[in-house]
């Protein structure tokens, strides 16, 4: 199961690696997204830290639709999805290898936006970088767990790219709501609203709840 | 797919014929003008039924499709998208219903510190989105698994949402029904009972009309195929 699914992971990286159509992409639309952001709200006009840290939730979260839509494409383009559903692995493989393939996705992109924005947003100063980082990874997690299952079953829709981010972005609203909280919290902000558990730990939360989701119906995703 | 039964209209019709006007009668007749909130809080005989009656829809879809992915009876699968289709619905009106309320008793149209109202909102987008899925997807065994997989999905946001939308510094939606109990007079309670069951009975209503509708279209298709020598 584990390891169906890691070769698949490497498969979409390789492919990645070669032909750049997606990273590439995401990193141009982030940095897009920032600055419309970024000139929206008019940070200039000091609008401030929470401003800096609800431009960088908004940007990844769109951004993460974005490598979404391509999250099957090369599966469907040559009609490798009927093979692989062919193939003896389990359905909750070929979703789990999709979806770390966009987990990889999207620490790439981030790996190189995070830091521009710190460095646009915040001359000195700034959050602190560890929740900060450990907020990206757990929301990563779960954008790319339920991303990929809402690209399952937008397979074979005939509206597909309108389709997915509709099915995507009230999902990933909770992920948002705990991400932005985690970095007022990394600025030294009091508050939250989460309990005892915090927003990290409802990010790990929210990251189990639809793994265990996902898993158990997994079997019923990508078509016959 | 008939070994499910037929759905009751008859006894939903006549309960909801009854309740939902004596819903009306009592609330502007028998109970009394609430200390804060005065007139305006009368809506909340209708609203708040109104909200129950929807979750208890989508929870009904949510089942419903768990059921379709158990026992592959696409009866569940209509029935599953019938109550995530009413739940939608009532939302609607529950959406209507809550910035009048909130307007004449907070004095906005809308307060996105409230947690209620905003775990709302994402429901109600995330369940719209069922809809844009499901008429996308061709007819078949995979339209209703992917239905049915969405639909269960709400059933994890539904918590998370309540957890993560965060409480306010002003808690400000009225929170009648403490651990300690209803916190409003008898005549109120007795008042939005029967508003919620009379709420319920028009829900289900609604429901079995629209399953027997959608039972006749697929069984017409049946006909169709069968008339045109097709396999079903």
């Amino acid at each position: 199961m584990i390891g169906p699914a890691l070769a698949l992971a490497r498969v979409k990286l390789v492919l990645e690696l070669r032909r750049r159509e997606v990273v590439f992409a995401m990193l141009l639309f982030v940095a897009a997204t920032i600055v419309i952001v970024h000139f929206a709200l008019r940070a200039d006009a000091g609008a401030g830290e929470r401003a800096a840290a609800g431009m960088l939730w908004a940007a990844i979260v769109f951004t993460a639709v974005l490598g979404l839509l391509r999250s099957f494409a090369a599966e469907a383009e040559a009609g490798a999805l009927d093979a692989l559903l062919l193939a003896p692995v389990d359905r909750a493989s070929i979703w789990l290898g999709t979806a770390l393939a966009q987990f990889g996705f999207l620490v790439a992109v981030e790996v190189v936006a995070v830091p521009v924005w710190w460095l646009l947003f915040f001359q000195e100063g700034g959050p602190d970088p560890v929740p900060l980082i450990a907020a990206l990874v757990l929301a990563d997690v779960g954008i790319a767990l339920v991303g990929t299952l809402a690209a399952a079953l937008a397979l074979g829709a005939r509206t597909r790219d309108v389709l997915l981010p509709v099915l995507v972005l009230p999902l990933v609203i909770p992920i948002v709501l705990a991400g932005v909280t985690a970095t007022y919290a990394a600025f030294g902000e009091e508050g939250g609203g989460f309990g005892p558990i915090g927003p990290l730990g409802f990010l790990a939360l929210y990251d189990l709840v639809f793994l265990a989701l996902a898993w158990g119906t997994s079997e019923h995703l990508l078509g016959d | 797919m008939r070994a499910l039964g037929r759905p009751s209209t008859t006894v939903p019709l006549i309960l909801s014929l009854i309740l939902v006007p004596l819903t009306v009668v009592l609330a502007f007749w028998w109970t009394g003008d609430d200390v804060d909130q005065g007139f305006s809080q009368k809506i909340f005989y209708l609203h708040v039924p109104v909200a129950l009656a929807s979750y208890a829809a989508f929870g009904y879809g949510a089942v419903c499709a768990a059921l379709y992915l158990w026992r592959r009876d696409p009866e569940w699968d209509l029935r599953s998208y019938v109550g995530v289709h009413s739940g939608t619905i009532f939302g609607t009106l529950v959406l209507l219903t809550g910035p009048i309320w909130a307007k004449a008793s907070w004095g906005v149209w809308w307060n996105w510190g409230d947690r209620q109202i905003n775990v709302f909102l994402i429901l109600f987008l995330y369940y719209c989105a069922y809809f844009m899925l499901r008429f996308s997807l061709d007819e078949g065994e995979r339209r209703r698994s992917a239905s049915a997989v969405y639909a269960l999905l709400g059933v994890g946001l539904i918590p998370l949402s309540f957890l993560a939308v965060r409480i306010a510094e002003t808690l400000i939606h009225p929170t009648v029904f403490t651990s300690s109990g209803a916190a409003m007079p008898d005549s109120f309670l007795v008042t939005f009972l029967v508003g919620l069951a009379g709420m319920l009975s028009l829900m289900a209503l609604l429901m079995s009309v629209e399953l027997r509708g959608k039972r006749a279209a697929a069984r017409l298709v049946e006909y169709q195929r069968a008339a045109r020598g097709e396999d079903a």
